[in-house]
């Protein structure tokens, strides 16, 4: 090779150097990116998020007495609810979700024999260390901005119960799914009109896929954290329609398009932090003799559905469950009393982080759904969620039970 | 062991730009690459939990799944573009806006040779500007290290001829 041509080579390392070290994809999109990818992590470790980009002042616990508490958050600023609307029921139901044969709540259970899966798996609440609680639905009344938020509890406490029990149930309905397969996945995907795309060896997941304007994750049943089978949908944000007036007829326009609309009973709530809102479609499983809403809760006890986040009033993302087939059979319910009991008698979900073990005083309970695995089938079982809360070092957790409502 | 892995936000801001770089330089439009990158990163992020960093270094296994990515692009959109633009033997066209004025536009034309190289030499410079070693190039073209530095230069050289006939 001669000089000069060593030195063209040269030059043209240097001026390749340069372009790949000066190409930079547009302003915003290592942001945007970013933002969509959390979007796509655990509805407990969002929500902590969420709430920690809401806390200008972040303190410490005084080491003693407890040396395992290491960071606290001042909870001085709220969530808020933005909106709130009445249960929907399935309407705009979509070819991809009305697959499914009978979805949970929406129908009445006649003709299900009684305890027909046998014996059950328990559903449990699963420690996450860091987790936080807000109120994403709200009462009857709509918005409740400024609601506290407050660290979850899941280590042991002396328990006691002051609340009314007032929820009269012999049985409910528990439903169960056989785990989604690839096939499935791609049955969903197909109905989205996506087709599937390669993952990297060993990827977790069902498929991945991608449509004209958007891009499409699905996995199956996930034990920690705690999640049904879902799918993930992440628009091309360039090819986006105008956004509609308010963050839920967004959400809604942007489901209806990609045929994702949830079917079965849902409540809206809206969150909003930093420049994103969360809109959220709130489970809830009908349950015959129960007038309230009965919700369908995550691992640590949080509402739980189908979500979409906004940013700059565009979809960044949509996570939601995904269709599958259920089998319902009726089960007998535990009465109050044994619920009670059973609740002061419950283990610890998780290790002890604050010393000395508080005193709870559990004041509410709720009948809601939680998820509980069982190899390749999985159930929505009810269960009563018990909460009270306590202060410690002037900061006020919730501490949260869950009991079984199938009786053993 | 979870210690000898990064927090993944590491990876990415170390890497995103890297890695969009790469796939930039062997797509046609800055969309395409935005796209891909996207790809990348979401299926890194969703795999990360299984990498495992004795085996591998992070840069390797992230350009492994912007390769595999980028070549799946080019199989499901790109062969007849490629091909056509070829034919023609011009530089790609941006039909991006809003990308042209991200880039710097002096280094855009040289991006848009090295796309037009064959695809094993166009991968060697595009991974090697990226900041890998030869060994790293050659452990994801498999091939031994010498090679990637053969394939490397030869690659070079194409492209310095490329550009010049352009220019005459």
């Amino acid at each position: 090779m001669s000089d000069n041509e060593d030195r063209e080579l040269q030059a043209l390392q240097r001026q390749l150097d340069d372009a790949f070290e000066t190409t930079r994809p547009r302003a915003g999109f290592e942001d945007d990116l970013w933002s969509r990818m959390q979007a796509r992590r655990p509805a407990w470790a969002r929500v902590r998020d969420f709430v920690a980009g809401l806390f200008a002042v972040v303190r410490r616990v005084p080491a003693a007495p407890a040396a395992t508490v290491a960071v606290v958050l001042v909870l001085a600023i709220g969530i808020g609810v933005l909106s709130l609307k009445g249960p929907g029921r399935g309407g705009g139901g979509s070819a991809g979700m009305s697959a499914t044969s009978r979805d949970s709540g929406s129908a009445p259970l006649a003709g299900t024999a009684s305890g027909a899966f046998g014996r059950l798996p328990a559903p449990a609440l699963q420690p996450v260390s860091g987790a936080y609680t807000a109120p994403t639905a709200a009462g009857p009344d709509g918005t409740r901005a400024g609601q506290p938020v407050v660290g979850l509890y899941f280590g042991p406490a002396k328990l006691a119960w002051a609340g009314q029990f007032t929820i009269r149930l012999t049985s409910a309905p528990v439903y169960r799914y056989a785990e989604p397969t690839s096939a499935d996945a791609d049955k969903f995907a197909t109905s989205l009109r996506a087709s599937r795309q390669p993952v990297p060896a060993g990827a977790a997941g069902l498929g991945s896929y991608s449509g004209t304007d958007f891009v499409l994750g699905v996995v199956g049943t996930t034990p920690s954290p705690l999640r049904e089978p879902s799918f993930f949908l992440t628009p091309d944000r360039s090819s986006l329609p105008a956004p509609w007036p308010t963050a839920m007829d967004t959400a809604n326009a942007f489901l209806a398009a990609h045929n994702v609309m949830p079917a079965w009973p849902y409540v809206i709530a809206v969150m909003e932090s930093a420049d994103v809102e969360r809109v959220l479609y709130l489970r809830e499983f009908v349950v015959e003799g129960v007038g309230s809403q009965v919700y369908m809760v995550d691992g640590v006890g949080e509402r739980h559905g189908l979500e979409v986040d906004l940013r700059g009033g565009q979809p960044l993302q949509a996570a939601g469950p995904l269709p599958v087939a259920l089998d319902t059979a009726k089960y007998p319910i535990i009465s109050a009393a044994q619920a009670v009991k059973s609740a002061l008698a419950s283990s610890p979900a998780g290790p002890a982080s604050i010393e000395p073990i508080p005193t709870v005083r559990l004041t509410t309970v709720e009948l809601v759904y939680a998820l509980a695995i069982a190899g390749d089938h999985s159930f929505y079982e009810p269960a009563f969620l018990f909460s009270g809360s306590f202060t410690y070092n002037g900061v006020t957790y919730l501490k949260r039970v869950l009991v079984p409502a199938v009786g053993a | 062991m979870v210690a000898d892995r990064p927090p993944f936000e590491d990876l990415y801001r170390d890497f995103m730009r890297r890695i969009y770089a790469y796939v930039r330089a062997q797509v046609s439009t800055s969309a395409d690459a935005e796209d891909i990158t996207a790809q990348v990163f979401m299926n890194a992020y969703q795999a990360y939990g299984r990498f495992e960093a004795r085996n591998t270094t992070p840069a390797a296994w992230l350009f492994r799944i912007a390769r595999n990515a980028t070549l799946d692009h080019f199989r499901a959109h790109g062969r007849r573009e490629r091909l056509r633009r070829t034919i023609e033997h011009q530089p790609a066209a941006e039909v991006d806006p809003a990308g042209m004025a991200e880039e710097r536009i002096q280094y855009r034309a040289l991006l848009a040779y090295v796309a037009k190289l064959p695809e094993r030499q166009r991968d060697a410079i595009s991974l090697r500007h990226s900041g890998l070693s030869f060994e790293e190039v050659g452990g994801l073209m498999s091939c031994s290290e010498d090679a990637a530095k053969m394939l490397y230069h030869r690659a070079l050289k194409a492209l310095r001829d490329s550009v010049q006939e352009g220019m005459a």
